[in-house]
């Protein structure tokens, strides 16, 4: 149960990961309520954030499944995490929306 | 300069594409099957439907059979243990007629009937990897040239991706079909970057010796089994002539055990079965680790007697075997599984539509200036991506359709099923050919409908339906197989009403 309980917050941190990246950028932040431009702070606040959550991906698949295995599952889970980012972007973007208004609000 | 770099770069990605994007495409749908090359032969040979073994079982059931394949004169006698993937013992030698299969049910050693397919791991793995084209290895050179091409194909699509940080979660499913198949193509492309590299590199990797034959030819003089009896520390004896028995199976697999501190074995393998010079080989299943290892036991066939073992690999072998490894997933990690599969999905989506980006883009201009190419392009995609989908659909549905021990031309039962294949295939680009206004819609429908048959063959003839399958731990591959069956028959239903809807839209405006 530990073992799925992990993979479930292995793919969750690449998840939020690639949303925190994603909403830094102008079109997806602009998509998702803020200004035509991403904010400086934000932008290094939400990219700190996407970068940290990748690594905390990669530790808890490193401590999951050991060296070999776990970096390769980290190599194909982010893959997974992103087009998963990119299909809500598509259909879904309200999903975003909380965490993009946390944001702007600490902006 | 810059311009200059790019515009060649995306002249090699577009023709690349273009040329070698069918082949790629068979590739890359074979490798995403080969991930379930095991279940896949469940579904296909009912017969081999059976729980795992519970106890151990005595490797002396296959006496009878080796006494056969030492009467033969067969050069060899192979034997593929059971696995969790696999509960059933595979066993091969030659006869003067050829190649004799049997699978063995291990609870109680009797030969299970003849299963009468090839099915994922005879046909379409190896599908995968060499195409079936077996003259002069030109099925290996083929996969070869399209796994570097494919490799060439992800630097230079990121050389000649404009804005690749700035689309990289971009894709827009309201757009007009053009941009909407770049930004799936592209976004697909970028994001499985490192899995579609990575597996192509790999592939390539593993065979190195088919490759890179200069090495081995140069220093072994072109002895090619010389050269693997070093690498690999194979024993190869000379057959005598003179007649020789072969020791207890179960005392040799129980020293090889011993020598691997109890794990589970992979293969058993004799080479010169009933000669006095036999040897048998015996190899170690490791599915704990990613590198696909080759530890193996060598025993004199008459005493029993142990001549050599092998244990680990060195340096420049752990290199080959890791990447080996991680391309062949034989190890024991099912999230991983489903992750290759679904990247292996991914891929075959980023090669459709690359295609598809080529057509809409080439479309009203060759059709303005008379040109042909449009329409040759389009046929091959359709018969390459939608052919492709229907002939593998219709190899199953054959495979329930044909009773076993079936024959017809000549041709036995796993030889029609495999030109059922074959005769789909090519149907489904002289089709593309002939109505390529409505091929794709067509071949969605096909696509669809064969889906949907094999999943209610499979019930018809075996009993095995959805709700019994998922009841039973060893009927899941069944319900995996059926499930994906059914999802790939609605996405094609949706496909297929989405493009009877355009085409209805576009009568409109014509009018």
């Amino acid at each position: 149960m530990p073992e799925a309980m992990l993979l479930l917050a292995i793919f969750a941190a690449a998840y939020l990961g690639f949303a925190a990246l994603a909403i830094s950028q102008d079109r997806h932040w602009h998509h998702l309520g803020g200004g035509r431009h991403c904010p400086r702070r934000a932008c290094l606040v939400l990219r700190g954030i996407g970068w940290a959550l990748l690594f905390v991906a990669l530790a808890l698949s490193l401590v999951r499944d050991g060296a070999s295995f776990g970096s390769l599952l980290w190599a194909t889970v982010i893959t997974i995490g992103a087009l998963s980012v990119v299909a809500t972007l598509s259909w879904r973007v309200h999903w975003l929306r909380p965490m993009a208004r946390l944001v702007q609000h600490l902006g | 300069m810059e311009q200059g770099f790019r515009a060649s770069m995306n002249w090699l990605h577009t023709w690349a594409g273009v040329v070698l994007g069918g082949l790629l495409f068979a590739i890359f749908w074979m490798g995403t099957l080969s991930v379930f090359d095991r279940e896949i032969d469940r579904w296909m040979a009912p017969m081999i439907r059976l729980p795992a073994a519970e106890k151990t079982f005595s490797l002396e059931v296959l006496r009878p059979m080796y006494e056969a394949a030492a009467a033969a004169k067969s050069p060899t006698f192979s034997v593929g243990l059971p696995t969790e993937r696999d509960a059933a013992i595979r066993v091969l030698w030659r006869d003067q007629s050829g190649p004799v299969y049997r699978v063995v049910d291990p609870r109680t050693g009797t030969i299970l009937p003849d299963p009468g397919t090839l099915a994922g791991t005879r046909f379409i793995f190896p599908f995968h990897y060499m195409l079936h084209i077996r003259f002069q290895d030109i099925g290996y050179w083929l996969v070869g040239l399209a796994g570097m091409a494919m490799m060439a194909l992800c630097v230079s699509g990121v050389i000649i991706h404009r804005r690749i940080f700035a689309d990289f979660f971009t894709f827009r499913p309201d757009r007009k079909p053009r941009r909407l198949i770049l930004d799936l193509h592209n976004v697909t492309g970028v994001l499985g970057l490192p899995f579609h590299f990575l597996i192509s590199l790999s592939g390539l990797v593993i065979f190195w010796a088919t490759y890179f034959p200069s090495s081995w030819q140069v220093t072994y003089d072109g002895n090619r089994p010389a050269f693997f009896a070093d690498a690999y520390g194979n024993v190869i004896p000379k057959r005598t002539g003179e007649p020789g028995g072969l020791a207890s199976f179960d005392a040799m697999a129980a020293e090889a055990r011993r020598l691997w501190d109890g794990s589970a074995l992979r293969y058993v393998f004799v080479r010169n079965p009933g000669d006095a010079k036999s040897v048998m080989q015996i190899g170690r299943l490791d599915e704990g680790i990613v590198s696909s290892t080759y530890d193996a036991a060598y025993f004199d066939g008459p005493t029993g007697a142990l001549i050599s073992h092998r244990t680990g690999t060195p340096p420049v072998m752990s290199t080959q075997r890791f990447l080996s490894g991680l391309h062949f997933i034989q190890f024991h990690h099912w999230s991983l599984r489903w992750i290759y599969f679904g990247l292996g999905l991914a891929g075959c989506v980023l090669i459709a539509t690359g295609y598809l980006f080529w057509l809409e883009s080439r479309r009203k201009k060759h059709a303005q200036l008379g040109l042909k190419g449009v329409r040759i392009v389009e046929g091959l995609a359709i018969g390459s991506v939608t052919g492709m989908l229907i002939a593998t659909a219709a190899f199953f549905v054959v495979n329930r359709l044909l009773p076993l021990g079936a024959s017809a031309l000549g041709q036995d039962r796993p030889a029609l099923e495999v030109w059922t294949f074959y005769l789909v295939w090519l149907a489904s680009f002289v089709h593309a050919w002939v109505r390529p206004q409505r091929a794709w819609m067509e071949q969605c429908w096909t696509l669809a409908a064969l889906a949907s048959a094999a999943v209610l063959l499979n019930w018809i003839t075996t009993g095995d339906h959805l709700l019994r399958a998922l009841s039973h731990r060893h009927l899941w591959p069944i319900a995996g197989m059926d499930i994906l069956l059914l999802t790939g028959a609605a996405i094609a239903t949706v496909a297929a009403l989405r493009l009877s809807r355009l085409s209805r839209v576009a009568q409109v405006r014509h009018a």
